[in-house]
């Protein structure tokens, strides 16, 4: 599957093509540390001081780098692929390949950071639980009531919420033969089928 | 294999898997990295640059120093949430594949912070809504709006709870007349009667 570039993105990465390579291996390295933690936009004007260029030259570059990268990482796209992709944009020889390389080795990294964008539901982050008898109430005195207290940590992205919740030992049980009926459906023939034909 | 350490369940695979990678360190540099993970157990600063040094004669990269730890953590936790003593779990631990020697020197430190381990778990067993304070104050009014002599006792009660769900402290007031007061006071004095029969 080719990556088809726009207009705007092939200008702006033209101007890689007239800077040395080891400047563009280090745009490709300032452009994966920006990925994993965010822009810094201090280092175009340093950059754009040390080559005699506009700094906004100097962001595109790399902003377009990071495009470029991110765009083949998510699309998974393979080597022979992107050097396709690359080779409309009228690099040298030399630069393609900086480019492959640095596609391949950051791809895997670049797809976790992917992955953490998608919108998800609160999830489990920690359960507590204890074990009390209820003897007496102000109402009622002489009862054994077993009760089991549980609180739910939920994680939502930042937020953490905790859930109290109460319940006797017989709806407890319930609860974790529906959940292990849960976990036994992944071993269903239906089940293994889908997860055989998902590669 | 049923092992008491861990509740009359089966040993996980990754305590099992990481017996081999306490057997590298001397058993001497074990007991000293079990005294720093006690430490943490009850909540006291662990020395990381000490865990480090103790760490470095095995060559532990970073990934088998937070093993190590783990699996110490856990087996100390775990021994004293089912209050095992030390000479079962030294046996078990020993059909595990720890050496004579390591075992040794942690059923040592297990033996010596045993009743502390125990009391740091049981005050971070769950509890909701801690009372944390209570204050009181008792008013006599003489007359209001409504009736020029009032002449009535009556009791400021100010409690602060943590909130069950968010741990945060709320604070609530209440005025209390003098027979409300008194039934109150019956009630939670026979209740703390039946708490002391309990002791």
């Amino acid at each position: 599957m080719l990556l088809v570039l726009s207009e705007e993105h092939k200008e702006h990465l033209g101007f890689l093509s007239e800077v040395d390579a080891p400047v563009v291996g280090e745009f490709g390295r300032i452009a994966v540390e920006f990925l994993k933690k965010g822009s810094n936009p201090k280092i175009f004007e340093g950059a754009a001081r040390k080559l005699n260029v506009s700094s906004e030259s100097v962001q595109h570059g790399v902003e377009g780098l990071m495009y470029l990268l991110t765009e083949s990482s998510k699309l998974m796209i393979s080597e022979v692929d992107f050097q396709d992709s690359v080779l409309v944009l009228g690099f040298s020889e030399e630069l393609n390949e900086l480019l492959l390389q640095l596609y391949l080795e950051n791809r895997k990294e670049i797809r976790q950071i992917l992955s953490k964008l998608a919108p998800s539901l609160p999830h489990y982050h920690n359960l507590e639980w204890r074990l009390d008898v209820q003897l007496a109430s102000r109402a009622l005195r002489q009862q054994v009531k077993p009760t089991v207290t549980l609180k739910l940590h939920l994680e939502d992205g930042a937020k953490r919420r905790a859930h109290v919740l109460q319940t006797d030992p017989a709806t407890l049980q319930h609860l974790i033969h529906e959940l292990e009926r849960a976990l036994a459906e992944l071993k269903s023939n239906h089940c293994r089928r889908i997860l055989r034909n998902i590669k | 294999m049923r092992f008491r350490f861990c509740g009359d369940l089966d040993c996980p695979d990754w305590v099992l898997a990481e017996m081999s990678t306490l057997a590298r360190m001397s058993s001497v540099k074990m007991k000293l990295l079990c005294v720093q993970v006690i430490k943490d157990l009850l909540d006291e600063d662990i020395d990381y640059d000490k865990v480090s040094k103790l760490t470095s004669d095995a060559k532990f990269e970073s990934g088998d120093i937070k093993a190590s730890i783990a699996v110490l953590s856990f087996i100390l936790s775990s021994a004293a949430k089912h209050d095992v003593d030390s000479e079962s779990l030294s046996s078990e631990l020993q059909q595990l594949g720890l050496p004579k020697e390591h075992t040794t020197g942690l059923c040592k430190s297990y033996e010596d912070k045993h009743g502390a381990l125990q009391e740091k778990l049981r005050e971070i067993s769950l509890r909701l809504g801690r009372l944390e304070a209570v204050n009181w104050r008792v008013d006599y009014t003489l007359s209001s709006s409504e009736l020029k002599q009032v002449n009535e006792p009556t009791v400021q009660l100010r409690l602060q709870a943590q909130d069950p769900e968010t741990d945060s402290t709320q604070t609530t007031t209440v005025s209390i007349t003098a027979d409300k007061f008194r039934v109150l006071l019956t009630e939670l004095k026979q209740a703390q009667t039946m708490m002391n029969a309990l002791q």
